[in-house]
C-alpha cells in the first residue's frame, strides 16, 4: 500500500516537472525565434523608412523645380490651327476660347514663277507688338492673286486701312492675330497665314495680353 | 488509514507547491505574445512603406519625364486612365485638354503608369485619323472602324474635332505618358 502511494507520488512529480519544463521552455524558444525575426524586420522597416524619406525629398525638389518653370500666373495664347480655335489660358485654366481662322494650306504660283504656300506657322511665339487700327501692307501675293502688277516695296499703294479690324497683335515675320471682314469664314482655313478673330474676341484678347505674352501655335 | 490520508495530503501540498513554482515561469509565455504583437505591427508598417515607396517611385518617374519634356522641343500627351482625360502639352504649357472613352477591352488595370511612344499615325480610307502606340492601344476618333489588323488592339476614343487637332499636332515618335 505504502509502496503504491510512493510510486503514484513519483509519477505525479515527473508529470508536473515535464509540464513545467514544456511550458517554460516553449515560450522561451518562441520568444527567441520571434526576437530574431523582429530584429530583422525592424532593420528592414528602418531601411524602407529611409528610402521613402529620400524619395520624398527628391520628389519635393523636382516638384519645386517644375513649379518654378510653370509660371502659373502667366497668361498665354494657344492656337489650334487644325481645329481653328484660339484659347486664352492661365496655368491650367481656360480663360476664353474663340473661333478663329487660320492659313488655307493652299499654294499659289505667280506668272513670274514665284510660289506661295498659305500656312499658319507653328511653334512658340511672343507678342512682339500691339496695334490699334492697324494698316495692312499688301504683300506681293495679294497683287499676284488679282493678276495685278506688283508695286515696289514701300509704295503707298500697298497701304490699306480698315481690313484688319480694330486691333492686331504682331507675332513676327509678317504674321499677326487680327480682325477680318470675312466673319462667316471664321472656324475654317481661309487666311494667308495670319490668325483671324471676330471683333469681340479680338478686343478681349488685345486687352488681355501684353507685349511678351507667349503664343503657342500647333 | 490515518497515515495514508496524511501521505495523500502531503502529495497534494507538494503538487500545489510545484504549480506555484510553475506560475513563476509562466510570465515567460507572455513575452512571446508581446513579440508576435510587435511582429504584426512591423509587418503592417513594412507593407504600407513598400506601397508608399512604389507610389513615390511612380511619381518620381513622372516628374523626371516632365522635367525632360520641359526642355525638349516636341509636343507630348499625358493620358490619365483613371479620369479618362488627356492633355496635349508643349514644354511646360498646356495646349489642349480632352476627354476620352476607353474601349471594352482597354486594359486600364493592366496598363502601368509610364512612357509610351507614338509609333504610327494612321488614316483609314475615309481619311479618319488615329494614333497608334505600339501594341498598347490606339487613340482614335469616335465611330472610326479599325482595319482588321488593328481591330484586336484596345483603343480610346475622342471627338472627331479633338482627334484631328491631336493628329495634326503630334509627330511619329512623340511621347505619351500614362498616369493613374
Amino acid at each position: 500500500m505504502m509502496k503504491n502511494v510512493k510510486r503514484k507520488e513519483k509519477n505525479v512529480y515527473w508529470l508536473v516537472i515535464v509540464i513545467m519544463l514544456t511550458m517554460s521552455y516553449a515560450p522561451a524558444r518562441a520568444g527567441e525565434t520571434s526576437a530574431s525575426t523582429v530584429e530583422e524586420l525592424r532593420a528592414e522597416v528602418q531601411a524602407l523608412e529611409q528610402e521613402a524619406a529620400r524619395l520624398e525629398e527628391e520628389n519635393s525638389g523636382l516638384r519645386g523645380m517644375l513649379l518654378n518653370d510653370l509660371d502659373n500666373d502667366e497668361l498665354y495664347l494657344v492656337v489650334d490651327t487644325e481645329g481653328n480655335r484660339l484659347t486664352m489660358r492661365k496655368g491650367n485654366e481656360v480663360l476664353h476660347t474663340a473661333v478663329c481662322g487660320t492659313g488655307s494650306r493652299q499654294s499659289m504660283k505667280a506668272e513670274t514663277g514665284t510660289k506661295w504656300y498659305f500656312e499658319t506657322p507653328m511653334g512658340s511665339f511672343k507678342v512682339l507688338g500691339k496695334e490699334r487700327n492697324p494698316v495692312w501692307i499688301r504683300p506681293d501675293w495679294s497683287y499676284a492673286e488679282e493678276n495685278m502688277p506688283v508695286p515696289p516695296p514701300g509704295d503707298p499703294d500697298r497701304i490699306v486701312r480698315g481690313v484688319l479690324g480694330k486691333y492686331a497683335l504682331i507675332l513676327g515675320n509678317g504674321y499677326k492675330i487680327h480682325g477680318t471682314k470675312w466673319k462667316k469664314l471664321l472656324g475654317t482655313h481661309f487666311t494667308h497665314g495670319c490668325v483671324s478673330l471676330g471683333d469681340d474676341d479680338l478686343e478681349l484678347v488685345h486687352d488681355s495680353v501684353k507685349i511678351g505674352t507667349r503664343v503657342y501655335l500647333y | 488509514m490515518r497515515n495514508s490520508k496524511c501521505e495523500a495530503r502531503n502529495i497534494r501540498n507538494k503538487i500545489v507547491g510545484l504549480f506555484l513554482l510553475l506560475a513563476v515561469f509562466l510570465p515567460g509565455a507572455g513575452a512571446g505574445d508581446q513579440g508576435s504583437g510587435e511582429l504584426a505591427a512591423l509587418e503592417e508598417r513594412q507593407k504600407s512603406l513598400r506601397s508608399k515607396i512604389e507610389a513615390l517611385r511612380d511619381e518620381q518617374d513622372f516628374l523626371l519625364f516632365q522635367k525632360s519634356m520641359y526642355s525638349a522641343d516636341s509636343k507630348y500627351l499625358i493620358l490619365n486612365i483613371r479620369k479618362n482625360t488627356g492633355q496635349l502639352k508643349y514644354k511646360n504649357r498646356l495646349l489642349k485638354d480632352f476627354h476620352f472613352v476607353p474601349s471594352k477591352n482597354f486594359p486600364a488595370g493592366a496598363l502601368k503608369p509610364g512612357m509610351l511612344v507614338l509609333t504610327k499615325k494612321i488614316e483609314d480610307k475615309n481619311k479618319r485619323p488615329a494614333l497608334m502606340f505600339g501594341s498598347s492601344f490606339i487613340l482614335q476618333g469616335k465611330k472610326r472602324k479599325p482595319s482588321p489588323e488593328q481591330a484586336k488592339l484596345p483603343y480610346i476614343s475622342v471627338t472627331k474635332r479633338d482627334m484631328r487637332s491631336l493628329f495634326f499636332a503630334v509627330e511619329e515618335g512623340a511621347l505619351a505618358y500614362i498616369v493613374r
